[in-house]
Order: structure tokens, then C-alpha cells, then sequence
């Protein structure tokens, strides 16, 4: 399809990227002010403890030690979901997980703060923890949160259509259990934030807060800030700076962007603190560790009739965005396929380790994993081929379906055939050497959420466009940029309307003093949302200049078409086609006139040349604000967005969670071997096609698709956080197993576009719905190569040779029995009781036991 | 993580080098690449008040073939030299092989011989923060009193993880060991003790500074299984480095190391007896791999179960064996 667009649609790099590439870009942790201090946070070494009582006295006295804050210093609870503020800032009575906050010191350098961190005295009453999610849910004392009976943090039950007719009526139902271990985000940069407040100009006490911090939502950063700190929103300032990925592990108000501006406040000196990796795993936010018992029916056609999902979510140990995960995990089982039945029980389960919370394809993921997987069960056991089963059972949008999801564009159909094509699937399928397999998959996503978290009528992005006599045009977007392109959409979105140059356009940010409310970087809902906001406010202006340049150049203004840094009579060509200032002439004209009025055109000198040179048939774009400008006094406009009545689904309890103006689709295909002798997976090559309505930046939209593929990937197949007690095994990026560049498959990435009705220039989502196509398109590739149907992810060597055997009928692999040269026979799980009941060694210098010999000692 | 503060020493010759060895020892850690070293600073492993930076000492840095046979390496030797070394790949060609597969290229050109042969033993109950150690009351190996691996017991299991060893244990290396009392030479096999938290015979106010390949062991065939979950980065999970040798179609000598799998490195004994002079047949590089098999004991100090990773060994040997004895072009 061809199209009139002049700046969307053209793959153009970042319009940050030379900070980045070069090193001169800022991120938080490159921040500092005179006077800075350092924190460091003291972490629970418990799972599950109630604190006696804590003594910071002694690291108070240290040399460099300006401030210690506690719990009692911030006492106001937060969190991001009303419905769950359960955290605090440092944990007041309560220590809940391994990594939970205690105490912050402030001091005037690292290594000192570490040090106090040694002398702050906390005396613990151990509590029972409880870690596995389906044991926890039968606590009936020591809870977690006293609030919550049987640490359920919430549950839903949901019942579309007739499920049980349905499955009564069913020619085959597949059941099974699925599980889909913990994993995080990962990224690259760690969490920091540096908070500092001013003095008050009357007073001499503390006045204004300014906190800069990697966040994917600086206003509801904002807001919690005002809360714990008992400030006046307006009396705090939050800039987000450069950031080094979120994937949602910083959509949220992370402990640490509170306790910065405690200790400030206590230290009453600017305090940065940044994470150490393993603090980042602590603070986690990631995907939950998820039980999938699922049940679909089918006719023998392929139809699906009905589906049943009961998932449980290990949550950890606070709320996070876990009502939102569990809603979505169900709501999410609608609007990729035509389900006319669906049964949903979903539990989202409090254990002491750290919150999980979104991550990218936020709830959508693991029960995708399962129903894909499931799918082509079916699809073998019908003998129907793969991507023949998925089109028999396509959406007819415009359409809303059973659990009241609206949807409008729907590429689905299209991205299972060109995946289908190019990898050659019919040809090939089942018929490529042993131990080598392809496998596809479906999934999809919401461009935003159609209902904010906080629930309110105020717009979900608001963006401000001033355009002044130098001729750029400055936009004020509160979208936050974390490295998904979200300045450069706006920037384009904003050249496109403008008809301008896209190096006239300067994007300020992220910045609560300067630019309008945008909710956040999350649920993929900026391009839609502060887009189409963008698109508005560029409209208004384009409006307001098009009234002025009208009587330059003696038209009607709606005659007028902004292009190419131009504005230009329609029609002029004769032929249908817009109007082109063609030839030389014209255009050294054009460089005259702009080398005479750049930034100081005078009003007087215009008339002159008004007069001197009659009307126009074209003008500049600098011209034409000149006059604007001049005719209006001033030149701004205001776009926002609200997502439309009509999409923000049905009436039950949850039902305002899965609804969103649009949803994005994908289909991938997968080709995999498998060494049957050493269960080792690789993937040679993913086809993932992906519609995104239109891609407004195709370069951005295929790395998106490929980072998605490969995120998949590292769930599929290396990453899974390790647990003994509450004890993380492997926070760190050597033992928790992102994919390395050596493990990339080659990703070929292809961009659908449904032209959706209500995306700006018909664009939709591009980031997270690739996700959950990955890991059940090489889980049912594994299938296609060896046979075997992987249930636990990820698929590490030894699952898959254990599966393999157990389907040889060779010599099982025990995968819990080890060996042991000492006494005990049995490899077992590190038992909590032994080391968490603190009888181990009084070696340690820091240990508390031989400190107090040491000062008795001393005495 | 801050790294604790220490002095630095920079000797330039060995001489200076074992002077300050001796004045400080005890209290003193070698820094050769620093990329084992310096990790576990940050993780409070190790404070010590000195730290003896030795890459300024020349002498220590090379690969220099001997006039009457065999091979010398400098223990300062970068990992990248000994991968790419044609004498290495062209006359030890398992000891590049393992060497190409240690951590990333970036730690490969920082990383050193004389590192992975004294690299500590990994554990993960060990190579935590200080602050995650704290929250299991410590282990065994590093302020406490318990092995969380093997409960109960007061052996430390941490594992050898450094590869080159492994290749080196098949080529009968010997290393050239330094101090103000002067040199000794011991034999790779004999440096290692298998246990977890005392694993090297390496007194403090000793240095490593040579390692020899005997001109007895060039001419072996040479490969390296390892098994990792990323296809870089990834320590060993479990190792196998196999070094053949073949005469009329027969096997002459076939020599396996293991590493990752047990506190030291280890050569798998009796694997020549069964395999030497006879003709390869999948049978008796099965039993090969069982032998193996039986020498490792993995327990629960890495990812992936113990259960698997020795049956990695047993494949793997097997593989590599069968892939040595049978290929056309030597080397
Ligand atoms: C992310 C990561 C991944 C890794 N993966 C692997 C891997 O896959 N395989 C592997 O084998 N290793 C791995 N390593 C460890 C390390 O990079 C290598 O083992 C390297 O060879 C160590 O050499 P170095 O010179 O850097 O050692 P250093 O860190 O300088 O020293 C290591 C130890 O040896 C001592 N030492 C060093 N030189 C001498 C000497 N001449 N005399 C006496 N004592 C000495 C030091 O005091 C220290 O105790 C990895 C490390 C990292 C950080």
C-alpha cells in the first residue's frame, strides 16, 4: 500500500540515540549535586520476621554517616493499585522476604555507608514463611498480611456462556497442568534514583522535592510521594532522565524512589541511591512462577467451544500489580481466538519472596504458554495441522467477545499466513530430519488499557505543543521514553501533522513541572494513547496556523496542505494530486525568504513583503507560524486522549481489567533441533509476524519484535529465578541466564498493518505482544522434532532429557536425586529451618555474636 | 558493591614479587586478570589489606616452545594468546580447545592461564554478597560452619570450575611455583587437594609462574565438551577435556580430565586400559563414559541437578572419545 506520508512509516533512527551511542546521554546513576550523598539499604536476611526492635546508634556515630531513617520515618503505606497499598517505605513492624527494606543510610561516600549498614542492630522474631503458593493459600496463622486470610491476595471467578454445556457437548477435550517458573526483567539498567529538596525561601526548612529516577511512570511516582511524604503534589517535582529499560520492573513506585527522598529529608542533603544487581532482583516486580490447569473443548472441525483456566500466581509478598496480573491472565484467554465459553478461576497467592508485578505481556504470558501449547495438542490429536486449527477458530471483528473485549483491527489472519509462507511451513512441516522441528504460535496484546488504575475521568495522556517565531516546535509529553522510542514517535507523530521538518521538533519530557499528565510507560499504551494525544494538540496548532496562513496566501484554510516544510495551495497541480513546489525556481525562492526571516522577523518587514509580493501559492513553514504567531499571538495547542466509552468493556467484578482500545496481534514460527542425547535446545530461526496496525517507525517496530522474540526466548529456555527458602540462588546476570548474543536465533521480523480506526495514523501496540507467541512456538517446535510435550518451562537440558527418556522408556533422570559423598542419601532442599533458626557460625568479623565478644572485650 | 579498600603493589620482576609475597603473606592477594579476583572482592570474599598486582612482571607472559621439546607458559598469559596459539593448536590442541571456551572474549583477554589453574572453587552458597551469605548464616567455606550442599556435613564441596585445567590434567602438565626460598615444580595433578575451602597447595607467600607442557604429551588429539546453559558467559556446569592418541588405527592413549564436577579437577583413571590398543567400538566408549561418570560427584553447587550434570560426563566422554578415534585429520 502506498501512502502520502512524509516522516511515519520511514524507519528513522532514535532521536536520542547519539547520547546514548556516544555516552554523553544522562541516565540517574550519571546525575550528581554539590553535596550529594550516597545511600545504601540494609535488607531483610529473613523470609519472614516481626522486627523487636532496631538500633541505629551505632552506625549513626560513624564517621561520614549523615543520616540513618527507618520504617518510623515514612510510616505511610503505598502501592501501586489502591487497592494494594501494603508496602512501606522501610518495613515498619514486618519484614516479609529475603531482600526486604529495613533501614537507609545516608553518607558522604559508598563505602562508608556500607559500613553502617554493619552496625545498625536489628533484633527479629522469626516467623513460619511460607513459599509454595498452593500451601500458602491453606495458611490460616502467620499471614503474611493480617488483612489477607489464607495469603489470597485476591481471587476471581468468572463464567462466560455455558462452559459446561459446552464441554458436555465437546467431540474432545484436552486437559493438563502447565507450569511457568519465575522470571524478571533484567534490564540493563539498574534502578536509581537521586532525590533533593530546596530550601524554602521564607522559612529556611525544607521546601520543594525534586526526584529524578528511572521510572516508567514519574506521575504516579509523583503521587505516592506525596502520600508517604505528606507533601502537596505540586510542592514535588519528578524528572525521569534516561532509562535503561523497564519491561515493567519500573512501572511502578519502587521502594527506592521513596527511601531516596526520606533519607534526603532526613539528611536534609541531596541522596542518590543505586541498586546493586542483586538489590534489582530483590526488588523484582517480575512475571510470578504460574500453575496453569487448563481445559479446552473442541468439536471435531477444530472448533474450540470452551475453555477452562484455573491459574494460580505465586505473588510474593505484596500486592505490586498482582490484581492486575490474575485479571489479565483470564481476560486475556478472549480476544485472540473465537471462544464462545469461558470458565476462569484465577488466585493470586501471597509467599514470602520479593513482589512480582508486570512484566512485558503482563499476565498474558504463561497461560498463553499453556493454551497455544495445549492447542496443538489438540491440533495432533485431530490430525489437523498446526496453523490450520488457528484459523478455524479466527475473531469476525468488528466484534466484542464473550468476556466483553471490543475488537476492531485484526490482523491475526494475515500474520498466520505470511509466517506460514516464509517459513516455508507447508513444505516443510513434519518433514525435516530427525531431532529438528518447527513449531507456530499465536498471541496478542492490549494497546493500553482502556480504564486506568487509578479510576478517575481524567484523560490518560494530555500533550502540549508550543510553537514560537525560531520555528521549532517544542512538545510537552509526559510520555516517559525508556528506551522503546516513545520520544521519537512523538516527535514524528507531531512532523507528520505539522507537515514540518523533523529536526524542528524538540521533545521535553517526562518532567511533572513541565508537561502535561500522561499515566505512564505500561500495558504498551503510549504509541496509542500519548499518540493520538499528540496527534490532537499538533491538529489544533496545524489549525490555527492554517487560519493565518489562509490569508497569506488568499485560500480557504482547509485548502491548504502542510508538507515537506511547506505550505501549499491544494489543487494547484490540475491533476489530482497534491500540489509539489516543482523546479529550482521556487525552491531558491523559498531559501531567500527563509534566509531573511529566520528567528527575527519583524512585523513591519513582513507587511512590506505581504505587500511587495502579493499572495502565495506556497509559503515556509516559518512564514507560516510567523504570520500565525502574529495573527494569534501566540501559538500552542493541547491534545489529549481518553479511550472511547464503547471499549472499556463489560460490568462484572474485574471486568475493567483486558479491555483496550485496540489489540495488536502475532504469529510466529519456530524452528528448533534438539540433541537427543543431551536434551539441549537450539533455536536456529523464529518467523514472528506482527500487526501493529501501522508501524510508525518500522526500524523501532522490528527491533521491539525481536527483542520480544528473544525475551520469549531466555523464558523458553534459560531463565528461571531459583528458590531455596526464600533464598534467591542466582540474583545476579552469570547465574540467572539471559540469552547471550552467541544463543540469538536469526529473527525474521514481519510488520502487518491493520490500519486500526482509532490508532494515530492507525497504529497499535508493537512491544509486548510478540512475547507469549515465543514460548509455546518453541515448546510445539519441540514437539514437531523429538515428540515430546514440555509442560514446565523453561525447557533446560535436563527437562527435556528427562522427557525424553520418560518417553523412551529409558532409564528415568531423577531430577531432585543427586549424589552425595557425605552421609545423607538424598539431595534435599536446603532446609530452612537449619540456617534460618541462626545456630550456624559465629565466624564472621560482622557477625553479631562475635561483635559482642569483641566489645566486651574492648570494655 | 564497592570494593573494599586495599593497597596496591605493581613489582616488576618476580623477584620483587615474592619479597613482598613473603613480607605481607596472610594478609596479601595475587592479582594476575582480576576477573575472579575482583568479583569476589565486591563480595566481601576477600578483604585484604594488599593487593600484589603482577602484570607488570614481563617474564611472567608468554608461550615460548622449548628447544628439546614441549611448551612453556607464562602464567601471565592471557586465555586469548593460548586460543589462538598455532603451536598450542597445532601440538596440544585440547588445551586451546578448552581455553576458547572460558567465560566471554572480553574475559578471555583479561583472563589468565595462571588465573584459571588457581581460580577459586564456585559454590552458590559461596559466591554471594556479603549480605546474601548472612541470610543463610554463612557456609563452610567462608565464615561459617555449614555446608548447605551436603547437610550435616563439615566437608566443603564448592566445585573447580576453571576449564583449562581439565585439558591441562591430560597433557601430565607441571607447574613452576615461586617464593624467596626459591622454585619448585609439581606436577598440575598434584596441586589440587579436592577439598572445597582449602583447594590448592599454594602457600601464601607463594606465585605461579610457569607451567610446562612435556614434549611427551604434544601430538595428542585434543576436545573439550563443556556443558553450559548459554553458549557463553556460563562457568562450566560440568567439563570434559579428552586427549588421544592414535597409532595403526588403534587407540595408543586416550587421557580424560573432569572439571566442574567435583572440588578439584580430576583425570579419569583406568580409561587407557580399557580403550588402549583396540579398535573403537560404541560399546567401549560407553564404558569410557561410565568410567567417567563414576569419577565425577556433582552435588548442588551450581544450576541444573547433580543427577544430570554427571550424566552429561558420561555422554560427553563418550562423544568426544568417539569423535577423536574416528576422525580423519589429526589434530
Ligand atoms: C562472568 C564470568 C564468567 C566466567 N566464566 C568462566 C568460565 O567459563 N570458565 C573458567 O574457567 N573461568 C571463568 N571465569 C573466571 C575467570 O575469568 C577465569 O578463570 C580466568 O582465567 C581467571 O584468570 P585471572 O587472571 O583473571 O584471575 P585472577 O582473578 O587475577 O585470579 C584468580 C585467583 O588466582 C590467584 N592467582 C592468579 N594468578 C596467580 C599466580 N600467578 N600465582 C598464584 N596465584 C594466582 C588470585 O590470587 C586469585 O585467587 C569467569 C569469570 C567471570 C567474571
Amino acid at each position: 500500500m502506498t501512502n502520502d506520508y512524509s516522516i511515519i512509516g520511514k524507519s528513522i533512527a532514535m532521536v536520542d540515540a547519539a547520547g546514548k551511542t556516544t555516552g554523553s546521554g544522562k541516565y540517574a546513576d550519571d546525575l550528581s549535586l554539590p553535596g550529594m550523598l550516597y545511600g545504601k539499604i540494609l535488607h531483610s536476611p529473613h523470609p519472614h520476621a516481626r522486627i523487636k526492635s532496631i538500633d541505629t546508634s551505632r552506625a549513626e556515630r560513624l564517621d561520614g554517616v549523615i543520616a540513618v531513617v527507618t520504617g518510623k520515618d515514612a510510616p505511610n503505606p503505598f502501592g501501586i493499585l489502591p487497592v494494594g497499598h501494603d508496602e512501606h517505605a522501610l518495613a515498619l513492624d514486618k519484614v516479609r522476604y529475603v531482600g526486604d527494606n529495613v533501614a537507609c543510610v545516608a553518607a558522604v561516600s559508598e563505602t562508608i555507608a556500607e559500613k553502617a549498614l554493619e552496625l545498625i542492630d536489628v533484633d527479629y522474631e522469626h516467623l513460619p514463611a511460607s513459599f509454595d503458593p498452593e500451601e500458602s493459600m491453606k495458611a490460616e496463622t502467620n499471614l503474611i498480611h493480617d488483612n489477607k486470610p489464607n495469603n489470597m491476595e485476591k481471587d476471581y471467578h468468572h463464567v462466560f456462556g455455558d462452559p459446561d454445556k459446552a464441554f458436555a457437548e465437546a467431540d474432545y477435550i484436552a486437559e493438563g497442568r502447565f507450569l511457568a517458573n519465575e522470571v524478571t526483567h533484567a534490564a540493563m539498567e539498574p534502578h536509581c534514583t537521586l532525590a533533593a529538596f530546596e530550601l524554602d525561601p521564607h522559612t529556611g526548612t525544607l521546601g520543594r522535592l525534586t526526584v529524578w529516577s528511572s521510572t516508567q511512570v514519574p506521575y504516579y511516582l509523583q503521587h505516592k510521594l506525596s502520600l508517604v511524604l505528606e507533601m502537596p503534589m505540586s510542592q514535588i517535582r519528578v524528572i525521569k532522565p534516561l532509562v535503561g529499560g523497564g519491561f515493567g520492573g519500573k512501572s511502578e513506585v519502587i521502594p527506592i524512589e521513596i527511601i531516596a527522598a526520606v533519607a534526603a529529608r532526613a539528611a536534609q542533603r541531596p541522596v542518590k541511591i543505586t541498586y546493586t544487581r542483586e538489590e534489582v532482583f530483590w526488588a523484582h516486580r517480575g512475571r510470578p512462577r504460574t500453575i496453569v490447569d487448563l481445559k479446552t473443548a473442541v468439536k471435531n472441525d477444530g472448533s474450540i467451544t470452551a475453555v477452562k483456566a484455573r491459574v494460580v500466581q505465586d505473588g510474593g509478598a505484596y500486592c505490586s500489580y498482582g490484581v492486575v496480573t490474575i485479571l489479565y491472565s483470564g481476560a486475556l484467554l478472549g480476544a485472540l481466538y473465537d471462544i464462545p465459553n469461558i470458565q476462569y478461576d484465577g488466585y493470586r497467592v501471597l509467599t514470602n519472596k520479593p513482589a512480582c508485578g508486570a512484566m512485558r505481556g503482563h499476565g498474558t504470558v504463561n497461560v498463553r504458554f499453556a493454551f497455544e501449547s495445549q492447542l496443538d495438542e489438540i491440533a495432533a490429536k485431530l490430525k489437523m495441522d498446526p496453523a490450520e486449527i488457528r484459523r478455524r477458530n479466527l475473531l469476525k471483528p468488528p466484534c466484542i467477545t464473550i468476556n466483553g473485549l471490543r475488537v476492531q483491527s485484526y490482523g491475526l489472519p494475515e500474520c498466520i499466513d505470511q509466517v506460514v509462507t516464509r517459513s516455508r511451513w507447508n513444505e516443510r512441516k513434519g518433514k525435516l530430519p530427525r531431532g529438528r522441528g518447527l513449531g507456530v504460535a499465536c498471541s496478542h496484546y492490549v494497546s493500553g488499557a482502556a480504564n486506568s488504575i487509578i479510576r478517575s475521568d481524567m484523560p490518560h495522556s494530555t500533550v502540549n505543543i508550543k510553537i514560537d517565531r525560531d520555528g521549532g516546535v517544542v512538545i510537552y509529553t509526559g510520555a516517559s521514553d525508556i528506551g522503546q522510542g516513545s520520544d521519537t514517535m512523538v516527535a514524528q507523530v507531531a512532523a507528520e501533522t505539522l507537515g514540518c521538518a523533523l529536526s524542528r521538533v524538540k521533545v521535553v519530557a517526562a518532567d511533572t513541572d513541565l508537561t502535561p499528565i500522561d499515566i505512564g510507560s505500561y500495558s504498551s499504551r503510549v504509541t496509542f494513547m500519548n499518540g493520538n494525544a499528540t496527534l490532537r494538540a499538533a491538529q489544533q496548532v496545524k489549525k490555527q496556523i492554517a487560519a493565518a496562513a489562509a490569508k497569506k496566501m488568499n485560500c480557504a484554510p482547509e485548502d491548504i496542505v502542510f508538507k515537506n516544510d511547506r505550505l501549499e495551495r491544494q489543487g494547484l497541480c490540475g491533476d489530482g494530486r497534491l500540489a509539489r513546489p516543482g523546479g529550482a525556481e521556487l525552491r531558491s525562492e523559498s531559501a531567500t525568504v527563509s534566509g531573511r526571516v529566520e528567528g527575527q522577523i519583524l512585523r513591519g518587514s513582513l507587511q512590506q513583503k505581504r505587500k511587495d509580493e502579493g499572495p502565495k501559492d506556497s509559503i515556509t513553514f516559518e512564514e507560516a507560524v510567523v504570520a500565525a504567531i502574529d495573527f494569534h499571538g501566540a501559538l500552542s495547542g493541547t491534545g489529549s486522549y481518553t479511550p472511547p466509552p464503547e471499549a472499556r468493556g463489560g460490568k462484572h467484578k474485574g471486568a475493567g481489567v483486558g479491555p483496550s482500545p485496540a489489540y495488536s496481534y502475532s504469529a510466529q514460527v519456530a524452528e528448533v533441533s534438539v540433541d537427543e542425547d543431551t536434551g539441549e535446545v537450539t533455536v536456529h530461526k523464529v518467523w514472528a509476524a506482527h500487526d501493529c496496525g501501522r508501524a510508525l517507525n518500522p526500524v523501532s517496530v522490528e527491533g521491539q519484535v525481536i527483542g520480544s522474540v528473544w525475551m520469549g526466548m531466555g523464558q523458553a529456555l534459560t531463565e528461571e529465578m531459583i528458590w531455596k527458602d526464600g533464598l534467591l540462588m542466582n540474583p545476579g546476570l552469570l547465574e540467572y541466564r539471559s540469552p547471550s548474543s552467541v544463543d540469538s536465533p536469526e529473527v525474521e521480523a514481519i510488520i502487518v498493518e491493520s490500519i486500526d480506526p482509532e490508532g494515530p495514523f492507525g497504529a497499535k501496540e508493537a512491544s509486548e505482544g510478540s512475547l507469549a507467541a515465543t514460548i509455546p512456538a518453541i515448546a510445539n517446535a519441540i514437539y514437531d522434532a523429538v515428540g515430546i510435550r514440555l509442560h514446565e518451562s523453561p525447557f533446560t537440558p535436563e527437562r527435556v532429557l528427562a522427557a525424553l527418556r520418560a518417553k523412551r522408556n529409558a532409564k528415568p533422570l531423577n531430577l531432585t536425586q543427586g549424589v552425595d559423598p557425605t552421609a545423607p542419601a538424598k539431595f534435599r532442599e536446603h532446609g530452612g529451618e537449619l540456617c534460618f533458626k541462626g545456630k550456624g557460625p559465629e565466624r564472621h568479623e560482622f557477625d553479631p555474636a562475635r561483635r559482642e565478644a569483641q566489645l566486651g572485650g574492648a570494655d | 558493591m564497592s570494593l573494599p579498600a586495599f593497597k596496591l603493589l605493581r613489582p616488576r620482576t618476580t623477584a620483587e614479587a615474592v619479597a613482598l609475597l613473603a613480607q605481607h603473606a596472610g594478609n596479601i592477594r595475587i592479582l594476575a586478570g582480576g576477573t575472579d579476583l575482583l568479583p569476589s572482592m565486591q563480595q566481601k570474599l576477600f578483604a585484604p589489606e594488599y593487593v600484589l598486582d603482577i602484570r607488570r612482571v614481563r617474564e611472567l607472559s608468554g608461550i615460548r616452545p622449548q628447544p628439546h621439546g614441549g611448551v612453556e607458559l607464562g602464567a601471565l598469559t592471557p586465555l586469548t594468546d593460548i586460543e589462538h596459539s598455532d603451536v598450542l593448536r597445532q601440538h596440544y590442541p585440547v588445551l586451546p580447545e578448552a581455553a576458547k571456551t572460558v567465560a566471554s572474549p572480553v574475559l578471555r583477554n583479561m583472563g589468565t592461564i595462571g588465573g584459571n589453574i588457581c581460580l577459586d572453587t564456585r559454590c552458590l552458597w559461596y559466591n554471594q554478597s556479603l549480605q546474601w551469605r548472612k541470610s543463610c548464616a554463612f557456609c563452610i567455606k567462608k565464615d561459617g560452619d555449614l555446608c548447605h550442599v551436603a547437610p550435616g556435613g563439615t566437608r566443603c564441596w564448592a566445585a573447580f570450575s576453571g576449564d583449562t585445567p581439565a585439558a591441562l590434567l591430560c597433557l601430565d602438565a607441571e607447574i613452576e611455583i615461586a617464593s624467596t626460598s626459591g622454585l619448585r615444580c609439581v606436577k598440575l595433578a598434584d596441586f589440587y587437594t579436592g577439598i572445597g575451602d582449602d583447594y590448592r597447595r599454594l602457600r601464601p607467600d607463594e606465585l605461579l609462574t610457569r607451567v610446562f607442557l612435556p614434549a611427551s604429551s604434544a601430538g595428542y588429539r585434543g576436545a573439550y565438551r563443556k556443558l553450559r546453559i548459554r553458549g557463553s558467559i556460563d562457568y562450566p556446569l560440568a567439563g570434559v577435556a579428552v586427549a588421544l592418541k592414535r597409532s595403526n588405527g588403534h587407540i595408543e592413549d586416550v587421557r580424560v580430565g573432569l572439571t566442574a564436577v567435583n572440588p578439584a579437577p580430576a583425570l579419569v583413571s583406568g580409561v587407557t586400559q580399557l580403550l588402549a590398543g583396540r579398535r573403537m567400538t560404541e560399546e567401549r566408549a560407553e564404558a569410557a563414559g561410565v568410567l567417567a561418570a563414576q569419577t565425577a560427584k556433582p552435588l548442588t553447587t551450581s544450576a541444573l541437578t547433580p543427577e544430570y550434570r554427571r550424566e552429561m560426563i558420561r555422554v560427553f566422554t563418550k562423544q568426544a572419545i568417539v569423535s577423536l578415534a574416528t576422525e580423519r585429520k589429526l589434530g
